[in-house]
């Protein structure tokens, strides 16, 4: 049977079918976590025990403790064995000690998470809508100045190396303006939360939200004015692409026979364009902002390092080059359950904007 | 015609925007380095930013704030600053020292030490309050050494202390606890009165310096049983060894004596420290210190230029940047640290892609290559140390003549061998019966990645001995740091270019590293020679310093005799201070990270 969720002539149980469908794609993630560990796994085994233990060291002088701490981690057992010891301590919630945060990986992952997440709560609704927007006039208006000029934008935009636009942003508004400092807020505001622990409360970690629900607008609008330089290094980068495929999804849609009939029998071009036909293109639009948007939660090293927002990305890089095994597995297991809901949410917006779709 | 307008529009536009972005790059940039030059003074007294704190942007991870575990310079810095010793380096000098929580350097002069340097009595300051508000007792001073070296985790520094104390290398051997070693721990300090007495199983020169060391912090006895340390019976000990990295029960708690207190601490962001008003001493000027973690250099620099970064850490490659910038104070500071590149003279040859065949065939290298006088000293002919200083150093560093660096007691000038290819060449026929010149060899020259001093010493070496006889091959390759320290310690490196920072300030934390067959590097070296075991035997058991005097200067012509390694830099750190700050005093004891806050002033 086939059954279109979105249909409203289906007079199904809409609530039912679409739970179960969510169900079962969140069971398959329980699967996709166990092939991700033990791929991961796997693959962090075949360091030799000697490269793992180094992780723990610093100097030179630590290094001839090296087979003390081979002993002590069990860096020596066999892989299984290894491996069944670390599936024990995650169900019984510890995540291990990560070296690069100093502090157990759990309470690192929630410290970090929010700083990525606030970074593209505000990036992602930019780069997408933007990005759709943009490669929809572009699309519409096919080799107009406006076409050229975005299309040029959005060539520097997707081939500048991020790092470098960030550190162009930087020196520009920064250096030479002395606006838009890095970090994540301004000295003063994170000296008055230190010293005034009881008037403010990190109910979420991101001080646009949290300033807010303390009643602090100034530790907000702080807060925005340092994600500006961030948010746009991270949506000019991104956008192009969103753009671009919008554009030529846009072009192809605008040739297809039921526009030119459309437009024939005079019907009105922002209807055609705006309701069928970008309706229509938006479909390998999704799918790209979709994962972009999943990406983006692995962080953003080149971001995170200029402008000093240490958030997932500049950990899991840290944490890759240094062998910090318990974070590397962490960050594998979260990346891998963020595609599997960004897949979820993809398929069922697909199902939402074209009703031929159907999820079953 | 519109296809034609529109590919003119097109290269229009193209210009026009490459035109701006590029005018605008550099206009930004040059207008940056020439609006700050003459405006920088005024905007100084105009208004400084954040008066009462000083702000430092570096890029270390603190792991741990335990000081029997912590042994890298960012813990060590925040350590410092938060804890106290009984003494510490008079000012720039690394083998004067003035009392802190003793009231008395001990001497021999003063009765402080026993004629035979087994014996060290510390009289200790009284009124003095831990961050907590309690007071420190000689019952502290106790617990604390012992509870430092109860605690002796993998890796971490207490093998200092031990040694000393003990005359055992740590508290363990193979994993295992030495039997009776906590005992001996519990004999060697104890209080009588005011006075701390160390009890030293033989004379350990040394020792002064190593009570400046994080190690000999003193705690409160109290708190740290609360915080589940050490019980204070030493029946328990064994139960408080060897904690897992981590877990360690001082890693993120402190209540030292030290001027400043920690205000708080969110690993790899930002580290704050406070005043301490019920401190015993002077009272600091500033109240608040930030240490803030900023990985990437031109985001600390521009942090310096604007003022919201009081010093930046500077590395080697950015100094040219910061000669350029104004408004700021610079120092050049010799650091007690010494890089040379190290010939291992029993290569391990299993399936060692480093010494290809592993013969002397003109595909490899046999294991023993280096076990051949000959060919250590051709290789040191070859290298160009004033071309490596000016070229790779701008010149800011000191060639050091052997392991016992400038600024370290006993230090003398041995000869080096001069940059001389003939002489290579010379040498290099030689080797091996001339073999060596006739079959030819390949090898391969490892550094870690990243480090271009090292990188360019590597270069230099195989160039120039590839020059010698086109049958010579040499390659340069990077490995990755963690993997270079497994596997130069598993004789894979026909030759290893490696550091070493000073513990302590003492020829012996050198001399022993770097020559004896059982020195951190020696060892990996594979060199053996008998009278340079004994005399650094001799050297750290010797009180008298006239007798060491001799000791280390023999052991610094052995190194030149023998051509063991060769000795490539002793580091200088460029510090970058804005203008307005003062107070810093340069010991060479002070890794780059080190920052003293009590003295830092700000106006």
């Amino acid at each position: 049977m086939r059954i279109n969720l979105f249909n409203p002539c289906f007079n199904g149980n809409i609530g039912v079918i679409l739970q179960a469908y969510i169900i079962r794609r969140l069971i398959f993630l329980i699967f996709v976590l166990f092939g991700v560990s033990i791929l991961i796994f796997g693959i962090l085994s075949t360091f030799s025990p000697e490269r793992r233990a180094a992780a723990f060291v610093t100097t030179p002088q630590q290094a001839k403790n090296i087979p003390e701490l081979i002993e002590r981690y069990g860096f020596n057992d066999p892989v299984y064995l290894q491996y069944i010891r670390w599936v024990k301590e995650i169900s019984s919630g510890n995540m291990g000690w990560s070296i690069v945060a100093a502090r157990p990986v759990f309470d690192a992952f929630w410290h970090y998470f929010p700083i990525t997440l606030e970074l593209n709560l505000f990036a992602t609704p930019i780069f997408i809508i933007l990005g759709i927007w943009l490669g929809t006039q572009a699309g519409i208006k096919k080799d107009s100045a406006f076409d050229h000029i975005t299309r040029i934008v959005a060539i520097i935009g997707w081939s500048l190396p991020t790092f470098l636009f960030a550190l162009i942003l930087l020196m520009v508004f920064y250096g030479y303006f002395n606006l838009f400092s890095p970090e994540i807020l301004s000295h003063d505001l994170v000296t008055f939360i230190r010293n005034n622990p009881d008037s403010y409360t990190a109910y979420t970690g991101m001080y646009t939200i949290d300033g807010i629900l303390n009643g602090r607008f100034d530790i907000t609008l702080d807060a925005l004015k340092h994600l500006v330089l961030p948010v746009a290094t991270q949506v000019i980068v991104v956008v192009a692409l969103v753009m671009r495929v919008m554009r030529s999804n846009m072009i192809e849609e605008t040739s297809k026979d039921y526009v030119i009939t459309a437009k024939a029998k005079g019907a009105d071009k922002k209807t055609i364009y705006i309701k069928h036909a970008r309706r229509n293109a938006l479909i390998p639009v999704i799918t790209i902002a979709g994962e972009m948007a999943a990406f983006a939660m692995e962080g953003s090293i080149a971001v995170e390092i200029v402008f000093n927002r240490q958030g997932l990305g500049w950990w899991l890089a840290e944490s890759a080059i240094q062998l910090d095994i318990p974070v590397v597995m962490c960050m594998c297991l979260f990346m891998g359950a963020v595609f599997v809901v960004t897949n979820l949410v993809i398929d069922l917006l697909y199902a939402y904007i074209d009703p031929r779709i159907r999820l079953s | 015609m519109k296809k034609m307008k529109n590919v003119q529009w097109f290269k229009f536009i193209l210009i026009v925007s490459s035109v701006l972005i590029f005018s605008g790059l550099l206009g930004c940039t040059d207008k940056s380095e020439e609006k700050t030059k003459p405006e920088e003074k005024t905007a100084v007294k105009k208004t400084i930013k954040n008066p009462d704190t000083f702000i430092y942007v570096d890029y270390g991870t603190v792991r741990t704030l335990d000081p029997a575990v912590c042994y890298d310079v960012v813990g060590r810095q925040k350590l410092k600053n938060i804890y106290e010793t009984l003494i510490y380096f008079d000012g720039s000098s690394t083998d004067k020292f003035v009392p802190v929580l003793a009231t008395t350097v001990p001497t021999i002069e003063n009765g402080g030490i026993s004629p035979d340097g087994k014996t060290y009595k510390f009289q200790i300051r009284k009124n003095v309050k831990f961050h907590n508000g309690a007071v420190m007792t000689p019952e502290d001073v106790v617990y604390s050494f012992k509870r430092n070296m109860i605690c002796d985790s993998a890796g971490g520094p207490m093998w200092m202390l031990i040694e000393a104390l003990t005359g055992e290398g740590g508290t363990r051997d193979d994993g295992k606890i030495i039997p009776g070693i906590f005992d001996k721990i519990d004999r060697a300090v104890e209080a009588k009165g005011d006075e701390i007495i160390f009890h030293l199983p033989a004379a350990y020169p040394p020792f002064l310096s190593i009570m400046t060391y994080t190690t000999s912090v003193v705690l409160n006895k109290k708190w740290c049983i609360e915080n589940n340390c050490w019980d204070g019976n030493i029946a328990n000990a064994a139960k408080y060894n060897r904690p897992a990295p981590g877990y360690e029960p001082l890693q993120k708690i402190e209540n030292g004596t030290a001027p400043y207190f920690m205000k708080s601490w969110v690993p790899s962001k930002e580290f704050v420290f406070e005043r301490f008003d019920s401190y015993w001493g002077p009272k600091p000027q500033l109240k608040y210190a930030v240490f803030k973690y900023v990985k990437e250099w031109s985001t600390r620099k521009l942090m310096l230029q604007n003022g919201d970064a009081d010093r930046a850490m500077v590395d080697l490659n950015y100094v040219p940047e910061v000669r350029q910038m104004s408004g700021l104070t610079l120092y050049e500071v010799p650091q007690l640290d010494y890089s040379a590149a190290l010939f291992c003279q029993k290569i391990n040859s299993i399936g060692n892609p480093n010494i290809g065949s592993g013969k002397l065939d003109g595909e490899g290298i046999p294991p023993d290559f280096f076990a051949d006088i000959n060919v250590r000293k051709a290789f040191l002919h070859a290298m160009d140390r004033k071309t490596y200083k000016n070229d790779v150093f701008n010149g800011l560093v000191v060639m050091p003549t052997s392991p016992n660096v400038e600024g370290l007691p006993y230090h003398k000038d041995v000869p080096v061998y001069a940059f001389d290819l003939e002489k290579s060449k010379e040498f290099m026929k030689k080797a091996w019966d001339g073999k060596a010149w006739e079959k030819g060899f390949k090898m391969i020259i490892t550094h870690n990645t990243g480090n271009e001093m090292r990188q360019a010493a590597a270069h230099m070496l195989a160039e120039n001995i590839a020059s010698l006889n086109p049958k010579f091959q040499i390659e340069v390759r990077n490995v990755d740091w963690k993997d270079y320290t497994v596997k130069y310690r598993q004789f894979e490196f026909p030759i290893f270019i490696i550091g070493w920072s000073a513990d302590y300030a003492d020829p012996h934390n050198f001399m022993y590293t770097f020559m004896h067959s059982k020195g951190v590097y020696g060892s990996f070296m594979a060199y053996k020679n008998e009278e340079v075991d004994k005399l650094c035997s001799a050297g750290i058991k010797t009180v008298d310093p006239l007798k060491r005097q001799e000791i280390y200067s023999k052991l610094q012509d052995l190194w030149y005799i023998d051509a063991i390694g060769i000795p490539l830099y002793q580091s200088i750190d460029l510090r970058a201070y804005k203008n307005y700050i003062s107070g810093f005093v340069p010991n060479a004891i002070d890794s780059p990270a080190m920052e003293h806050l009590a003295h830092i002033r700000k106006q």
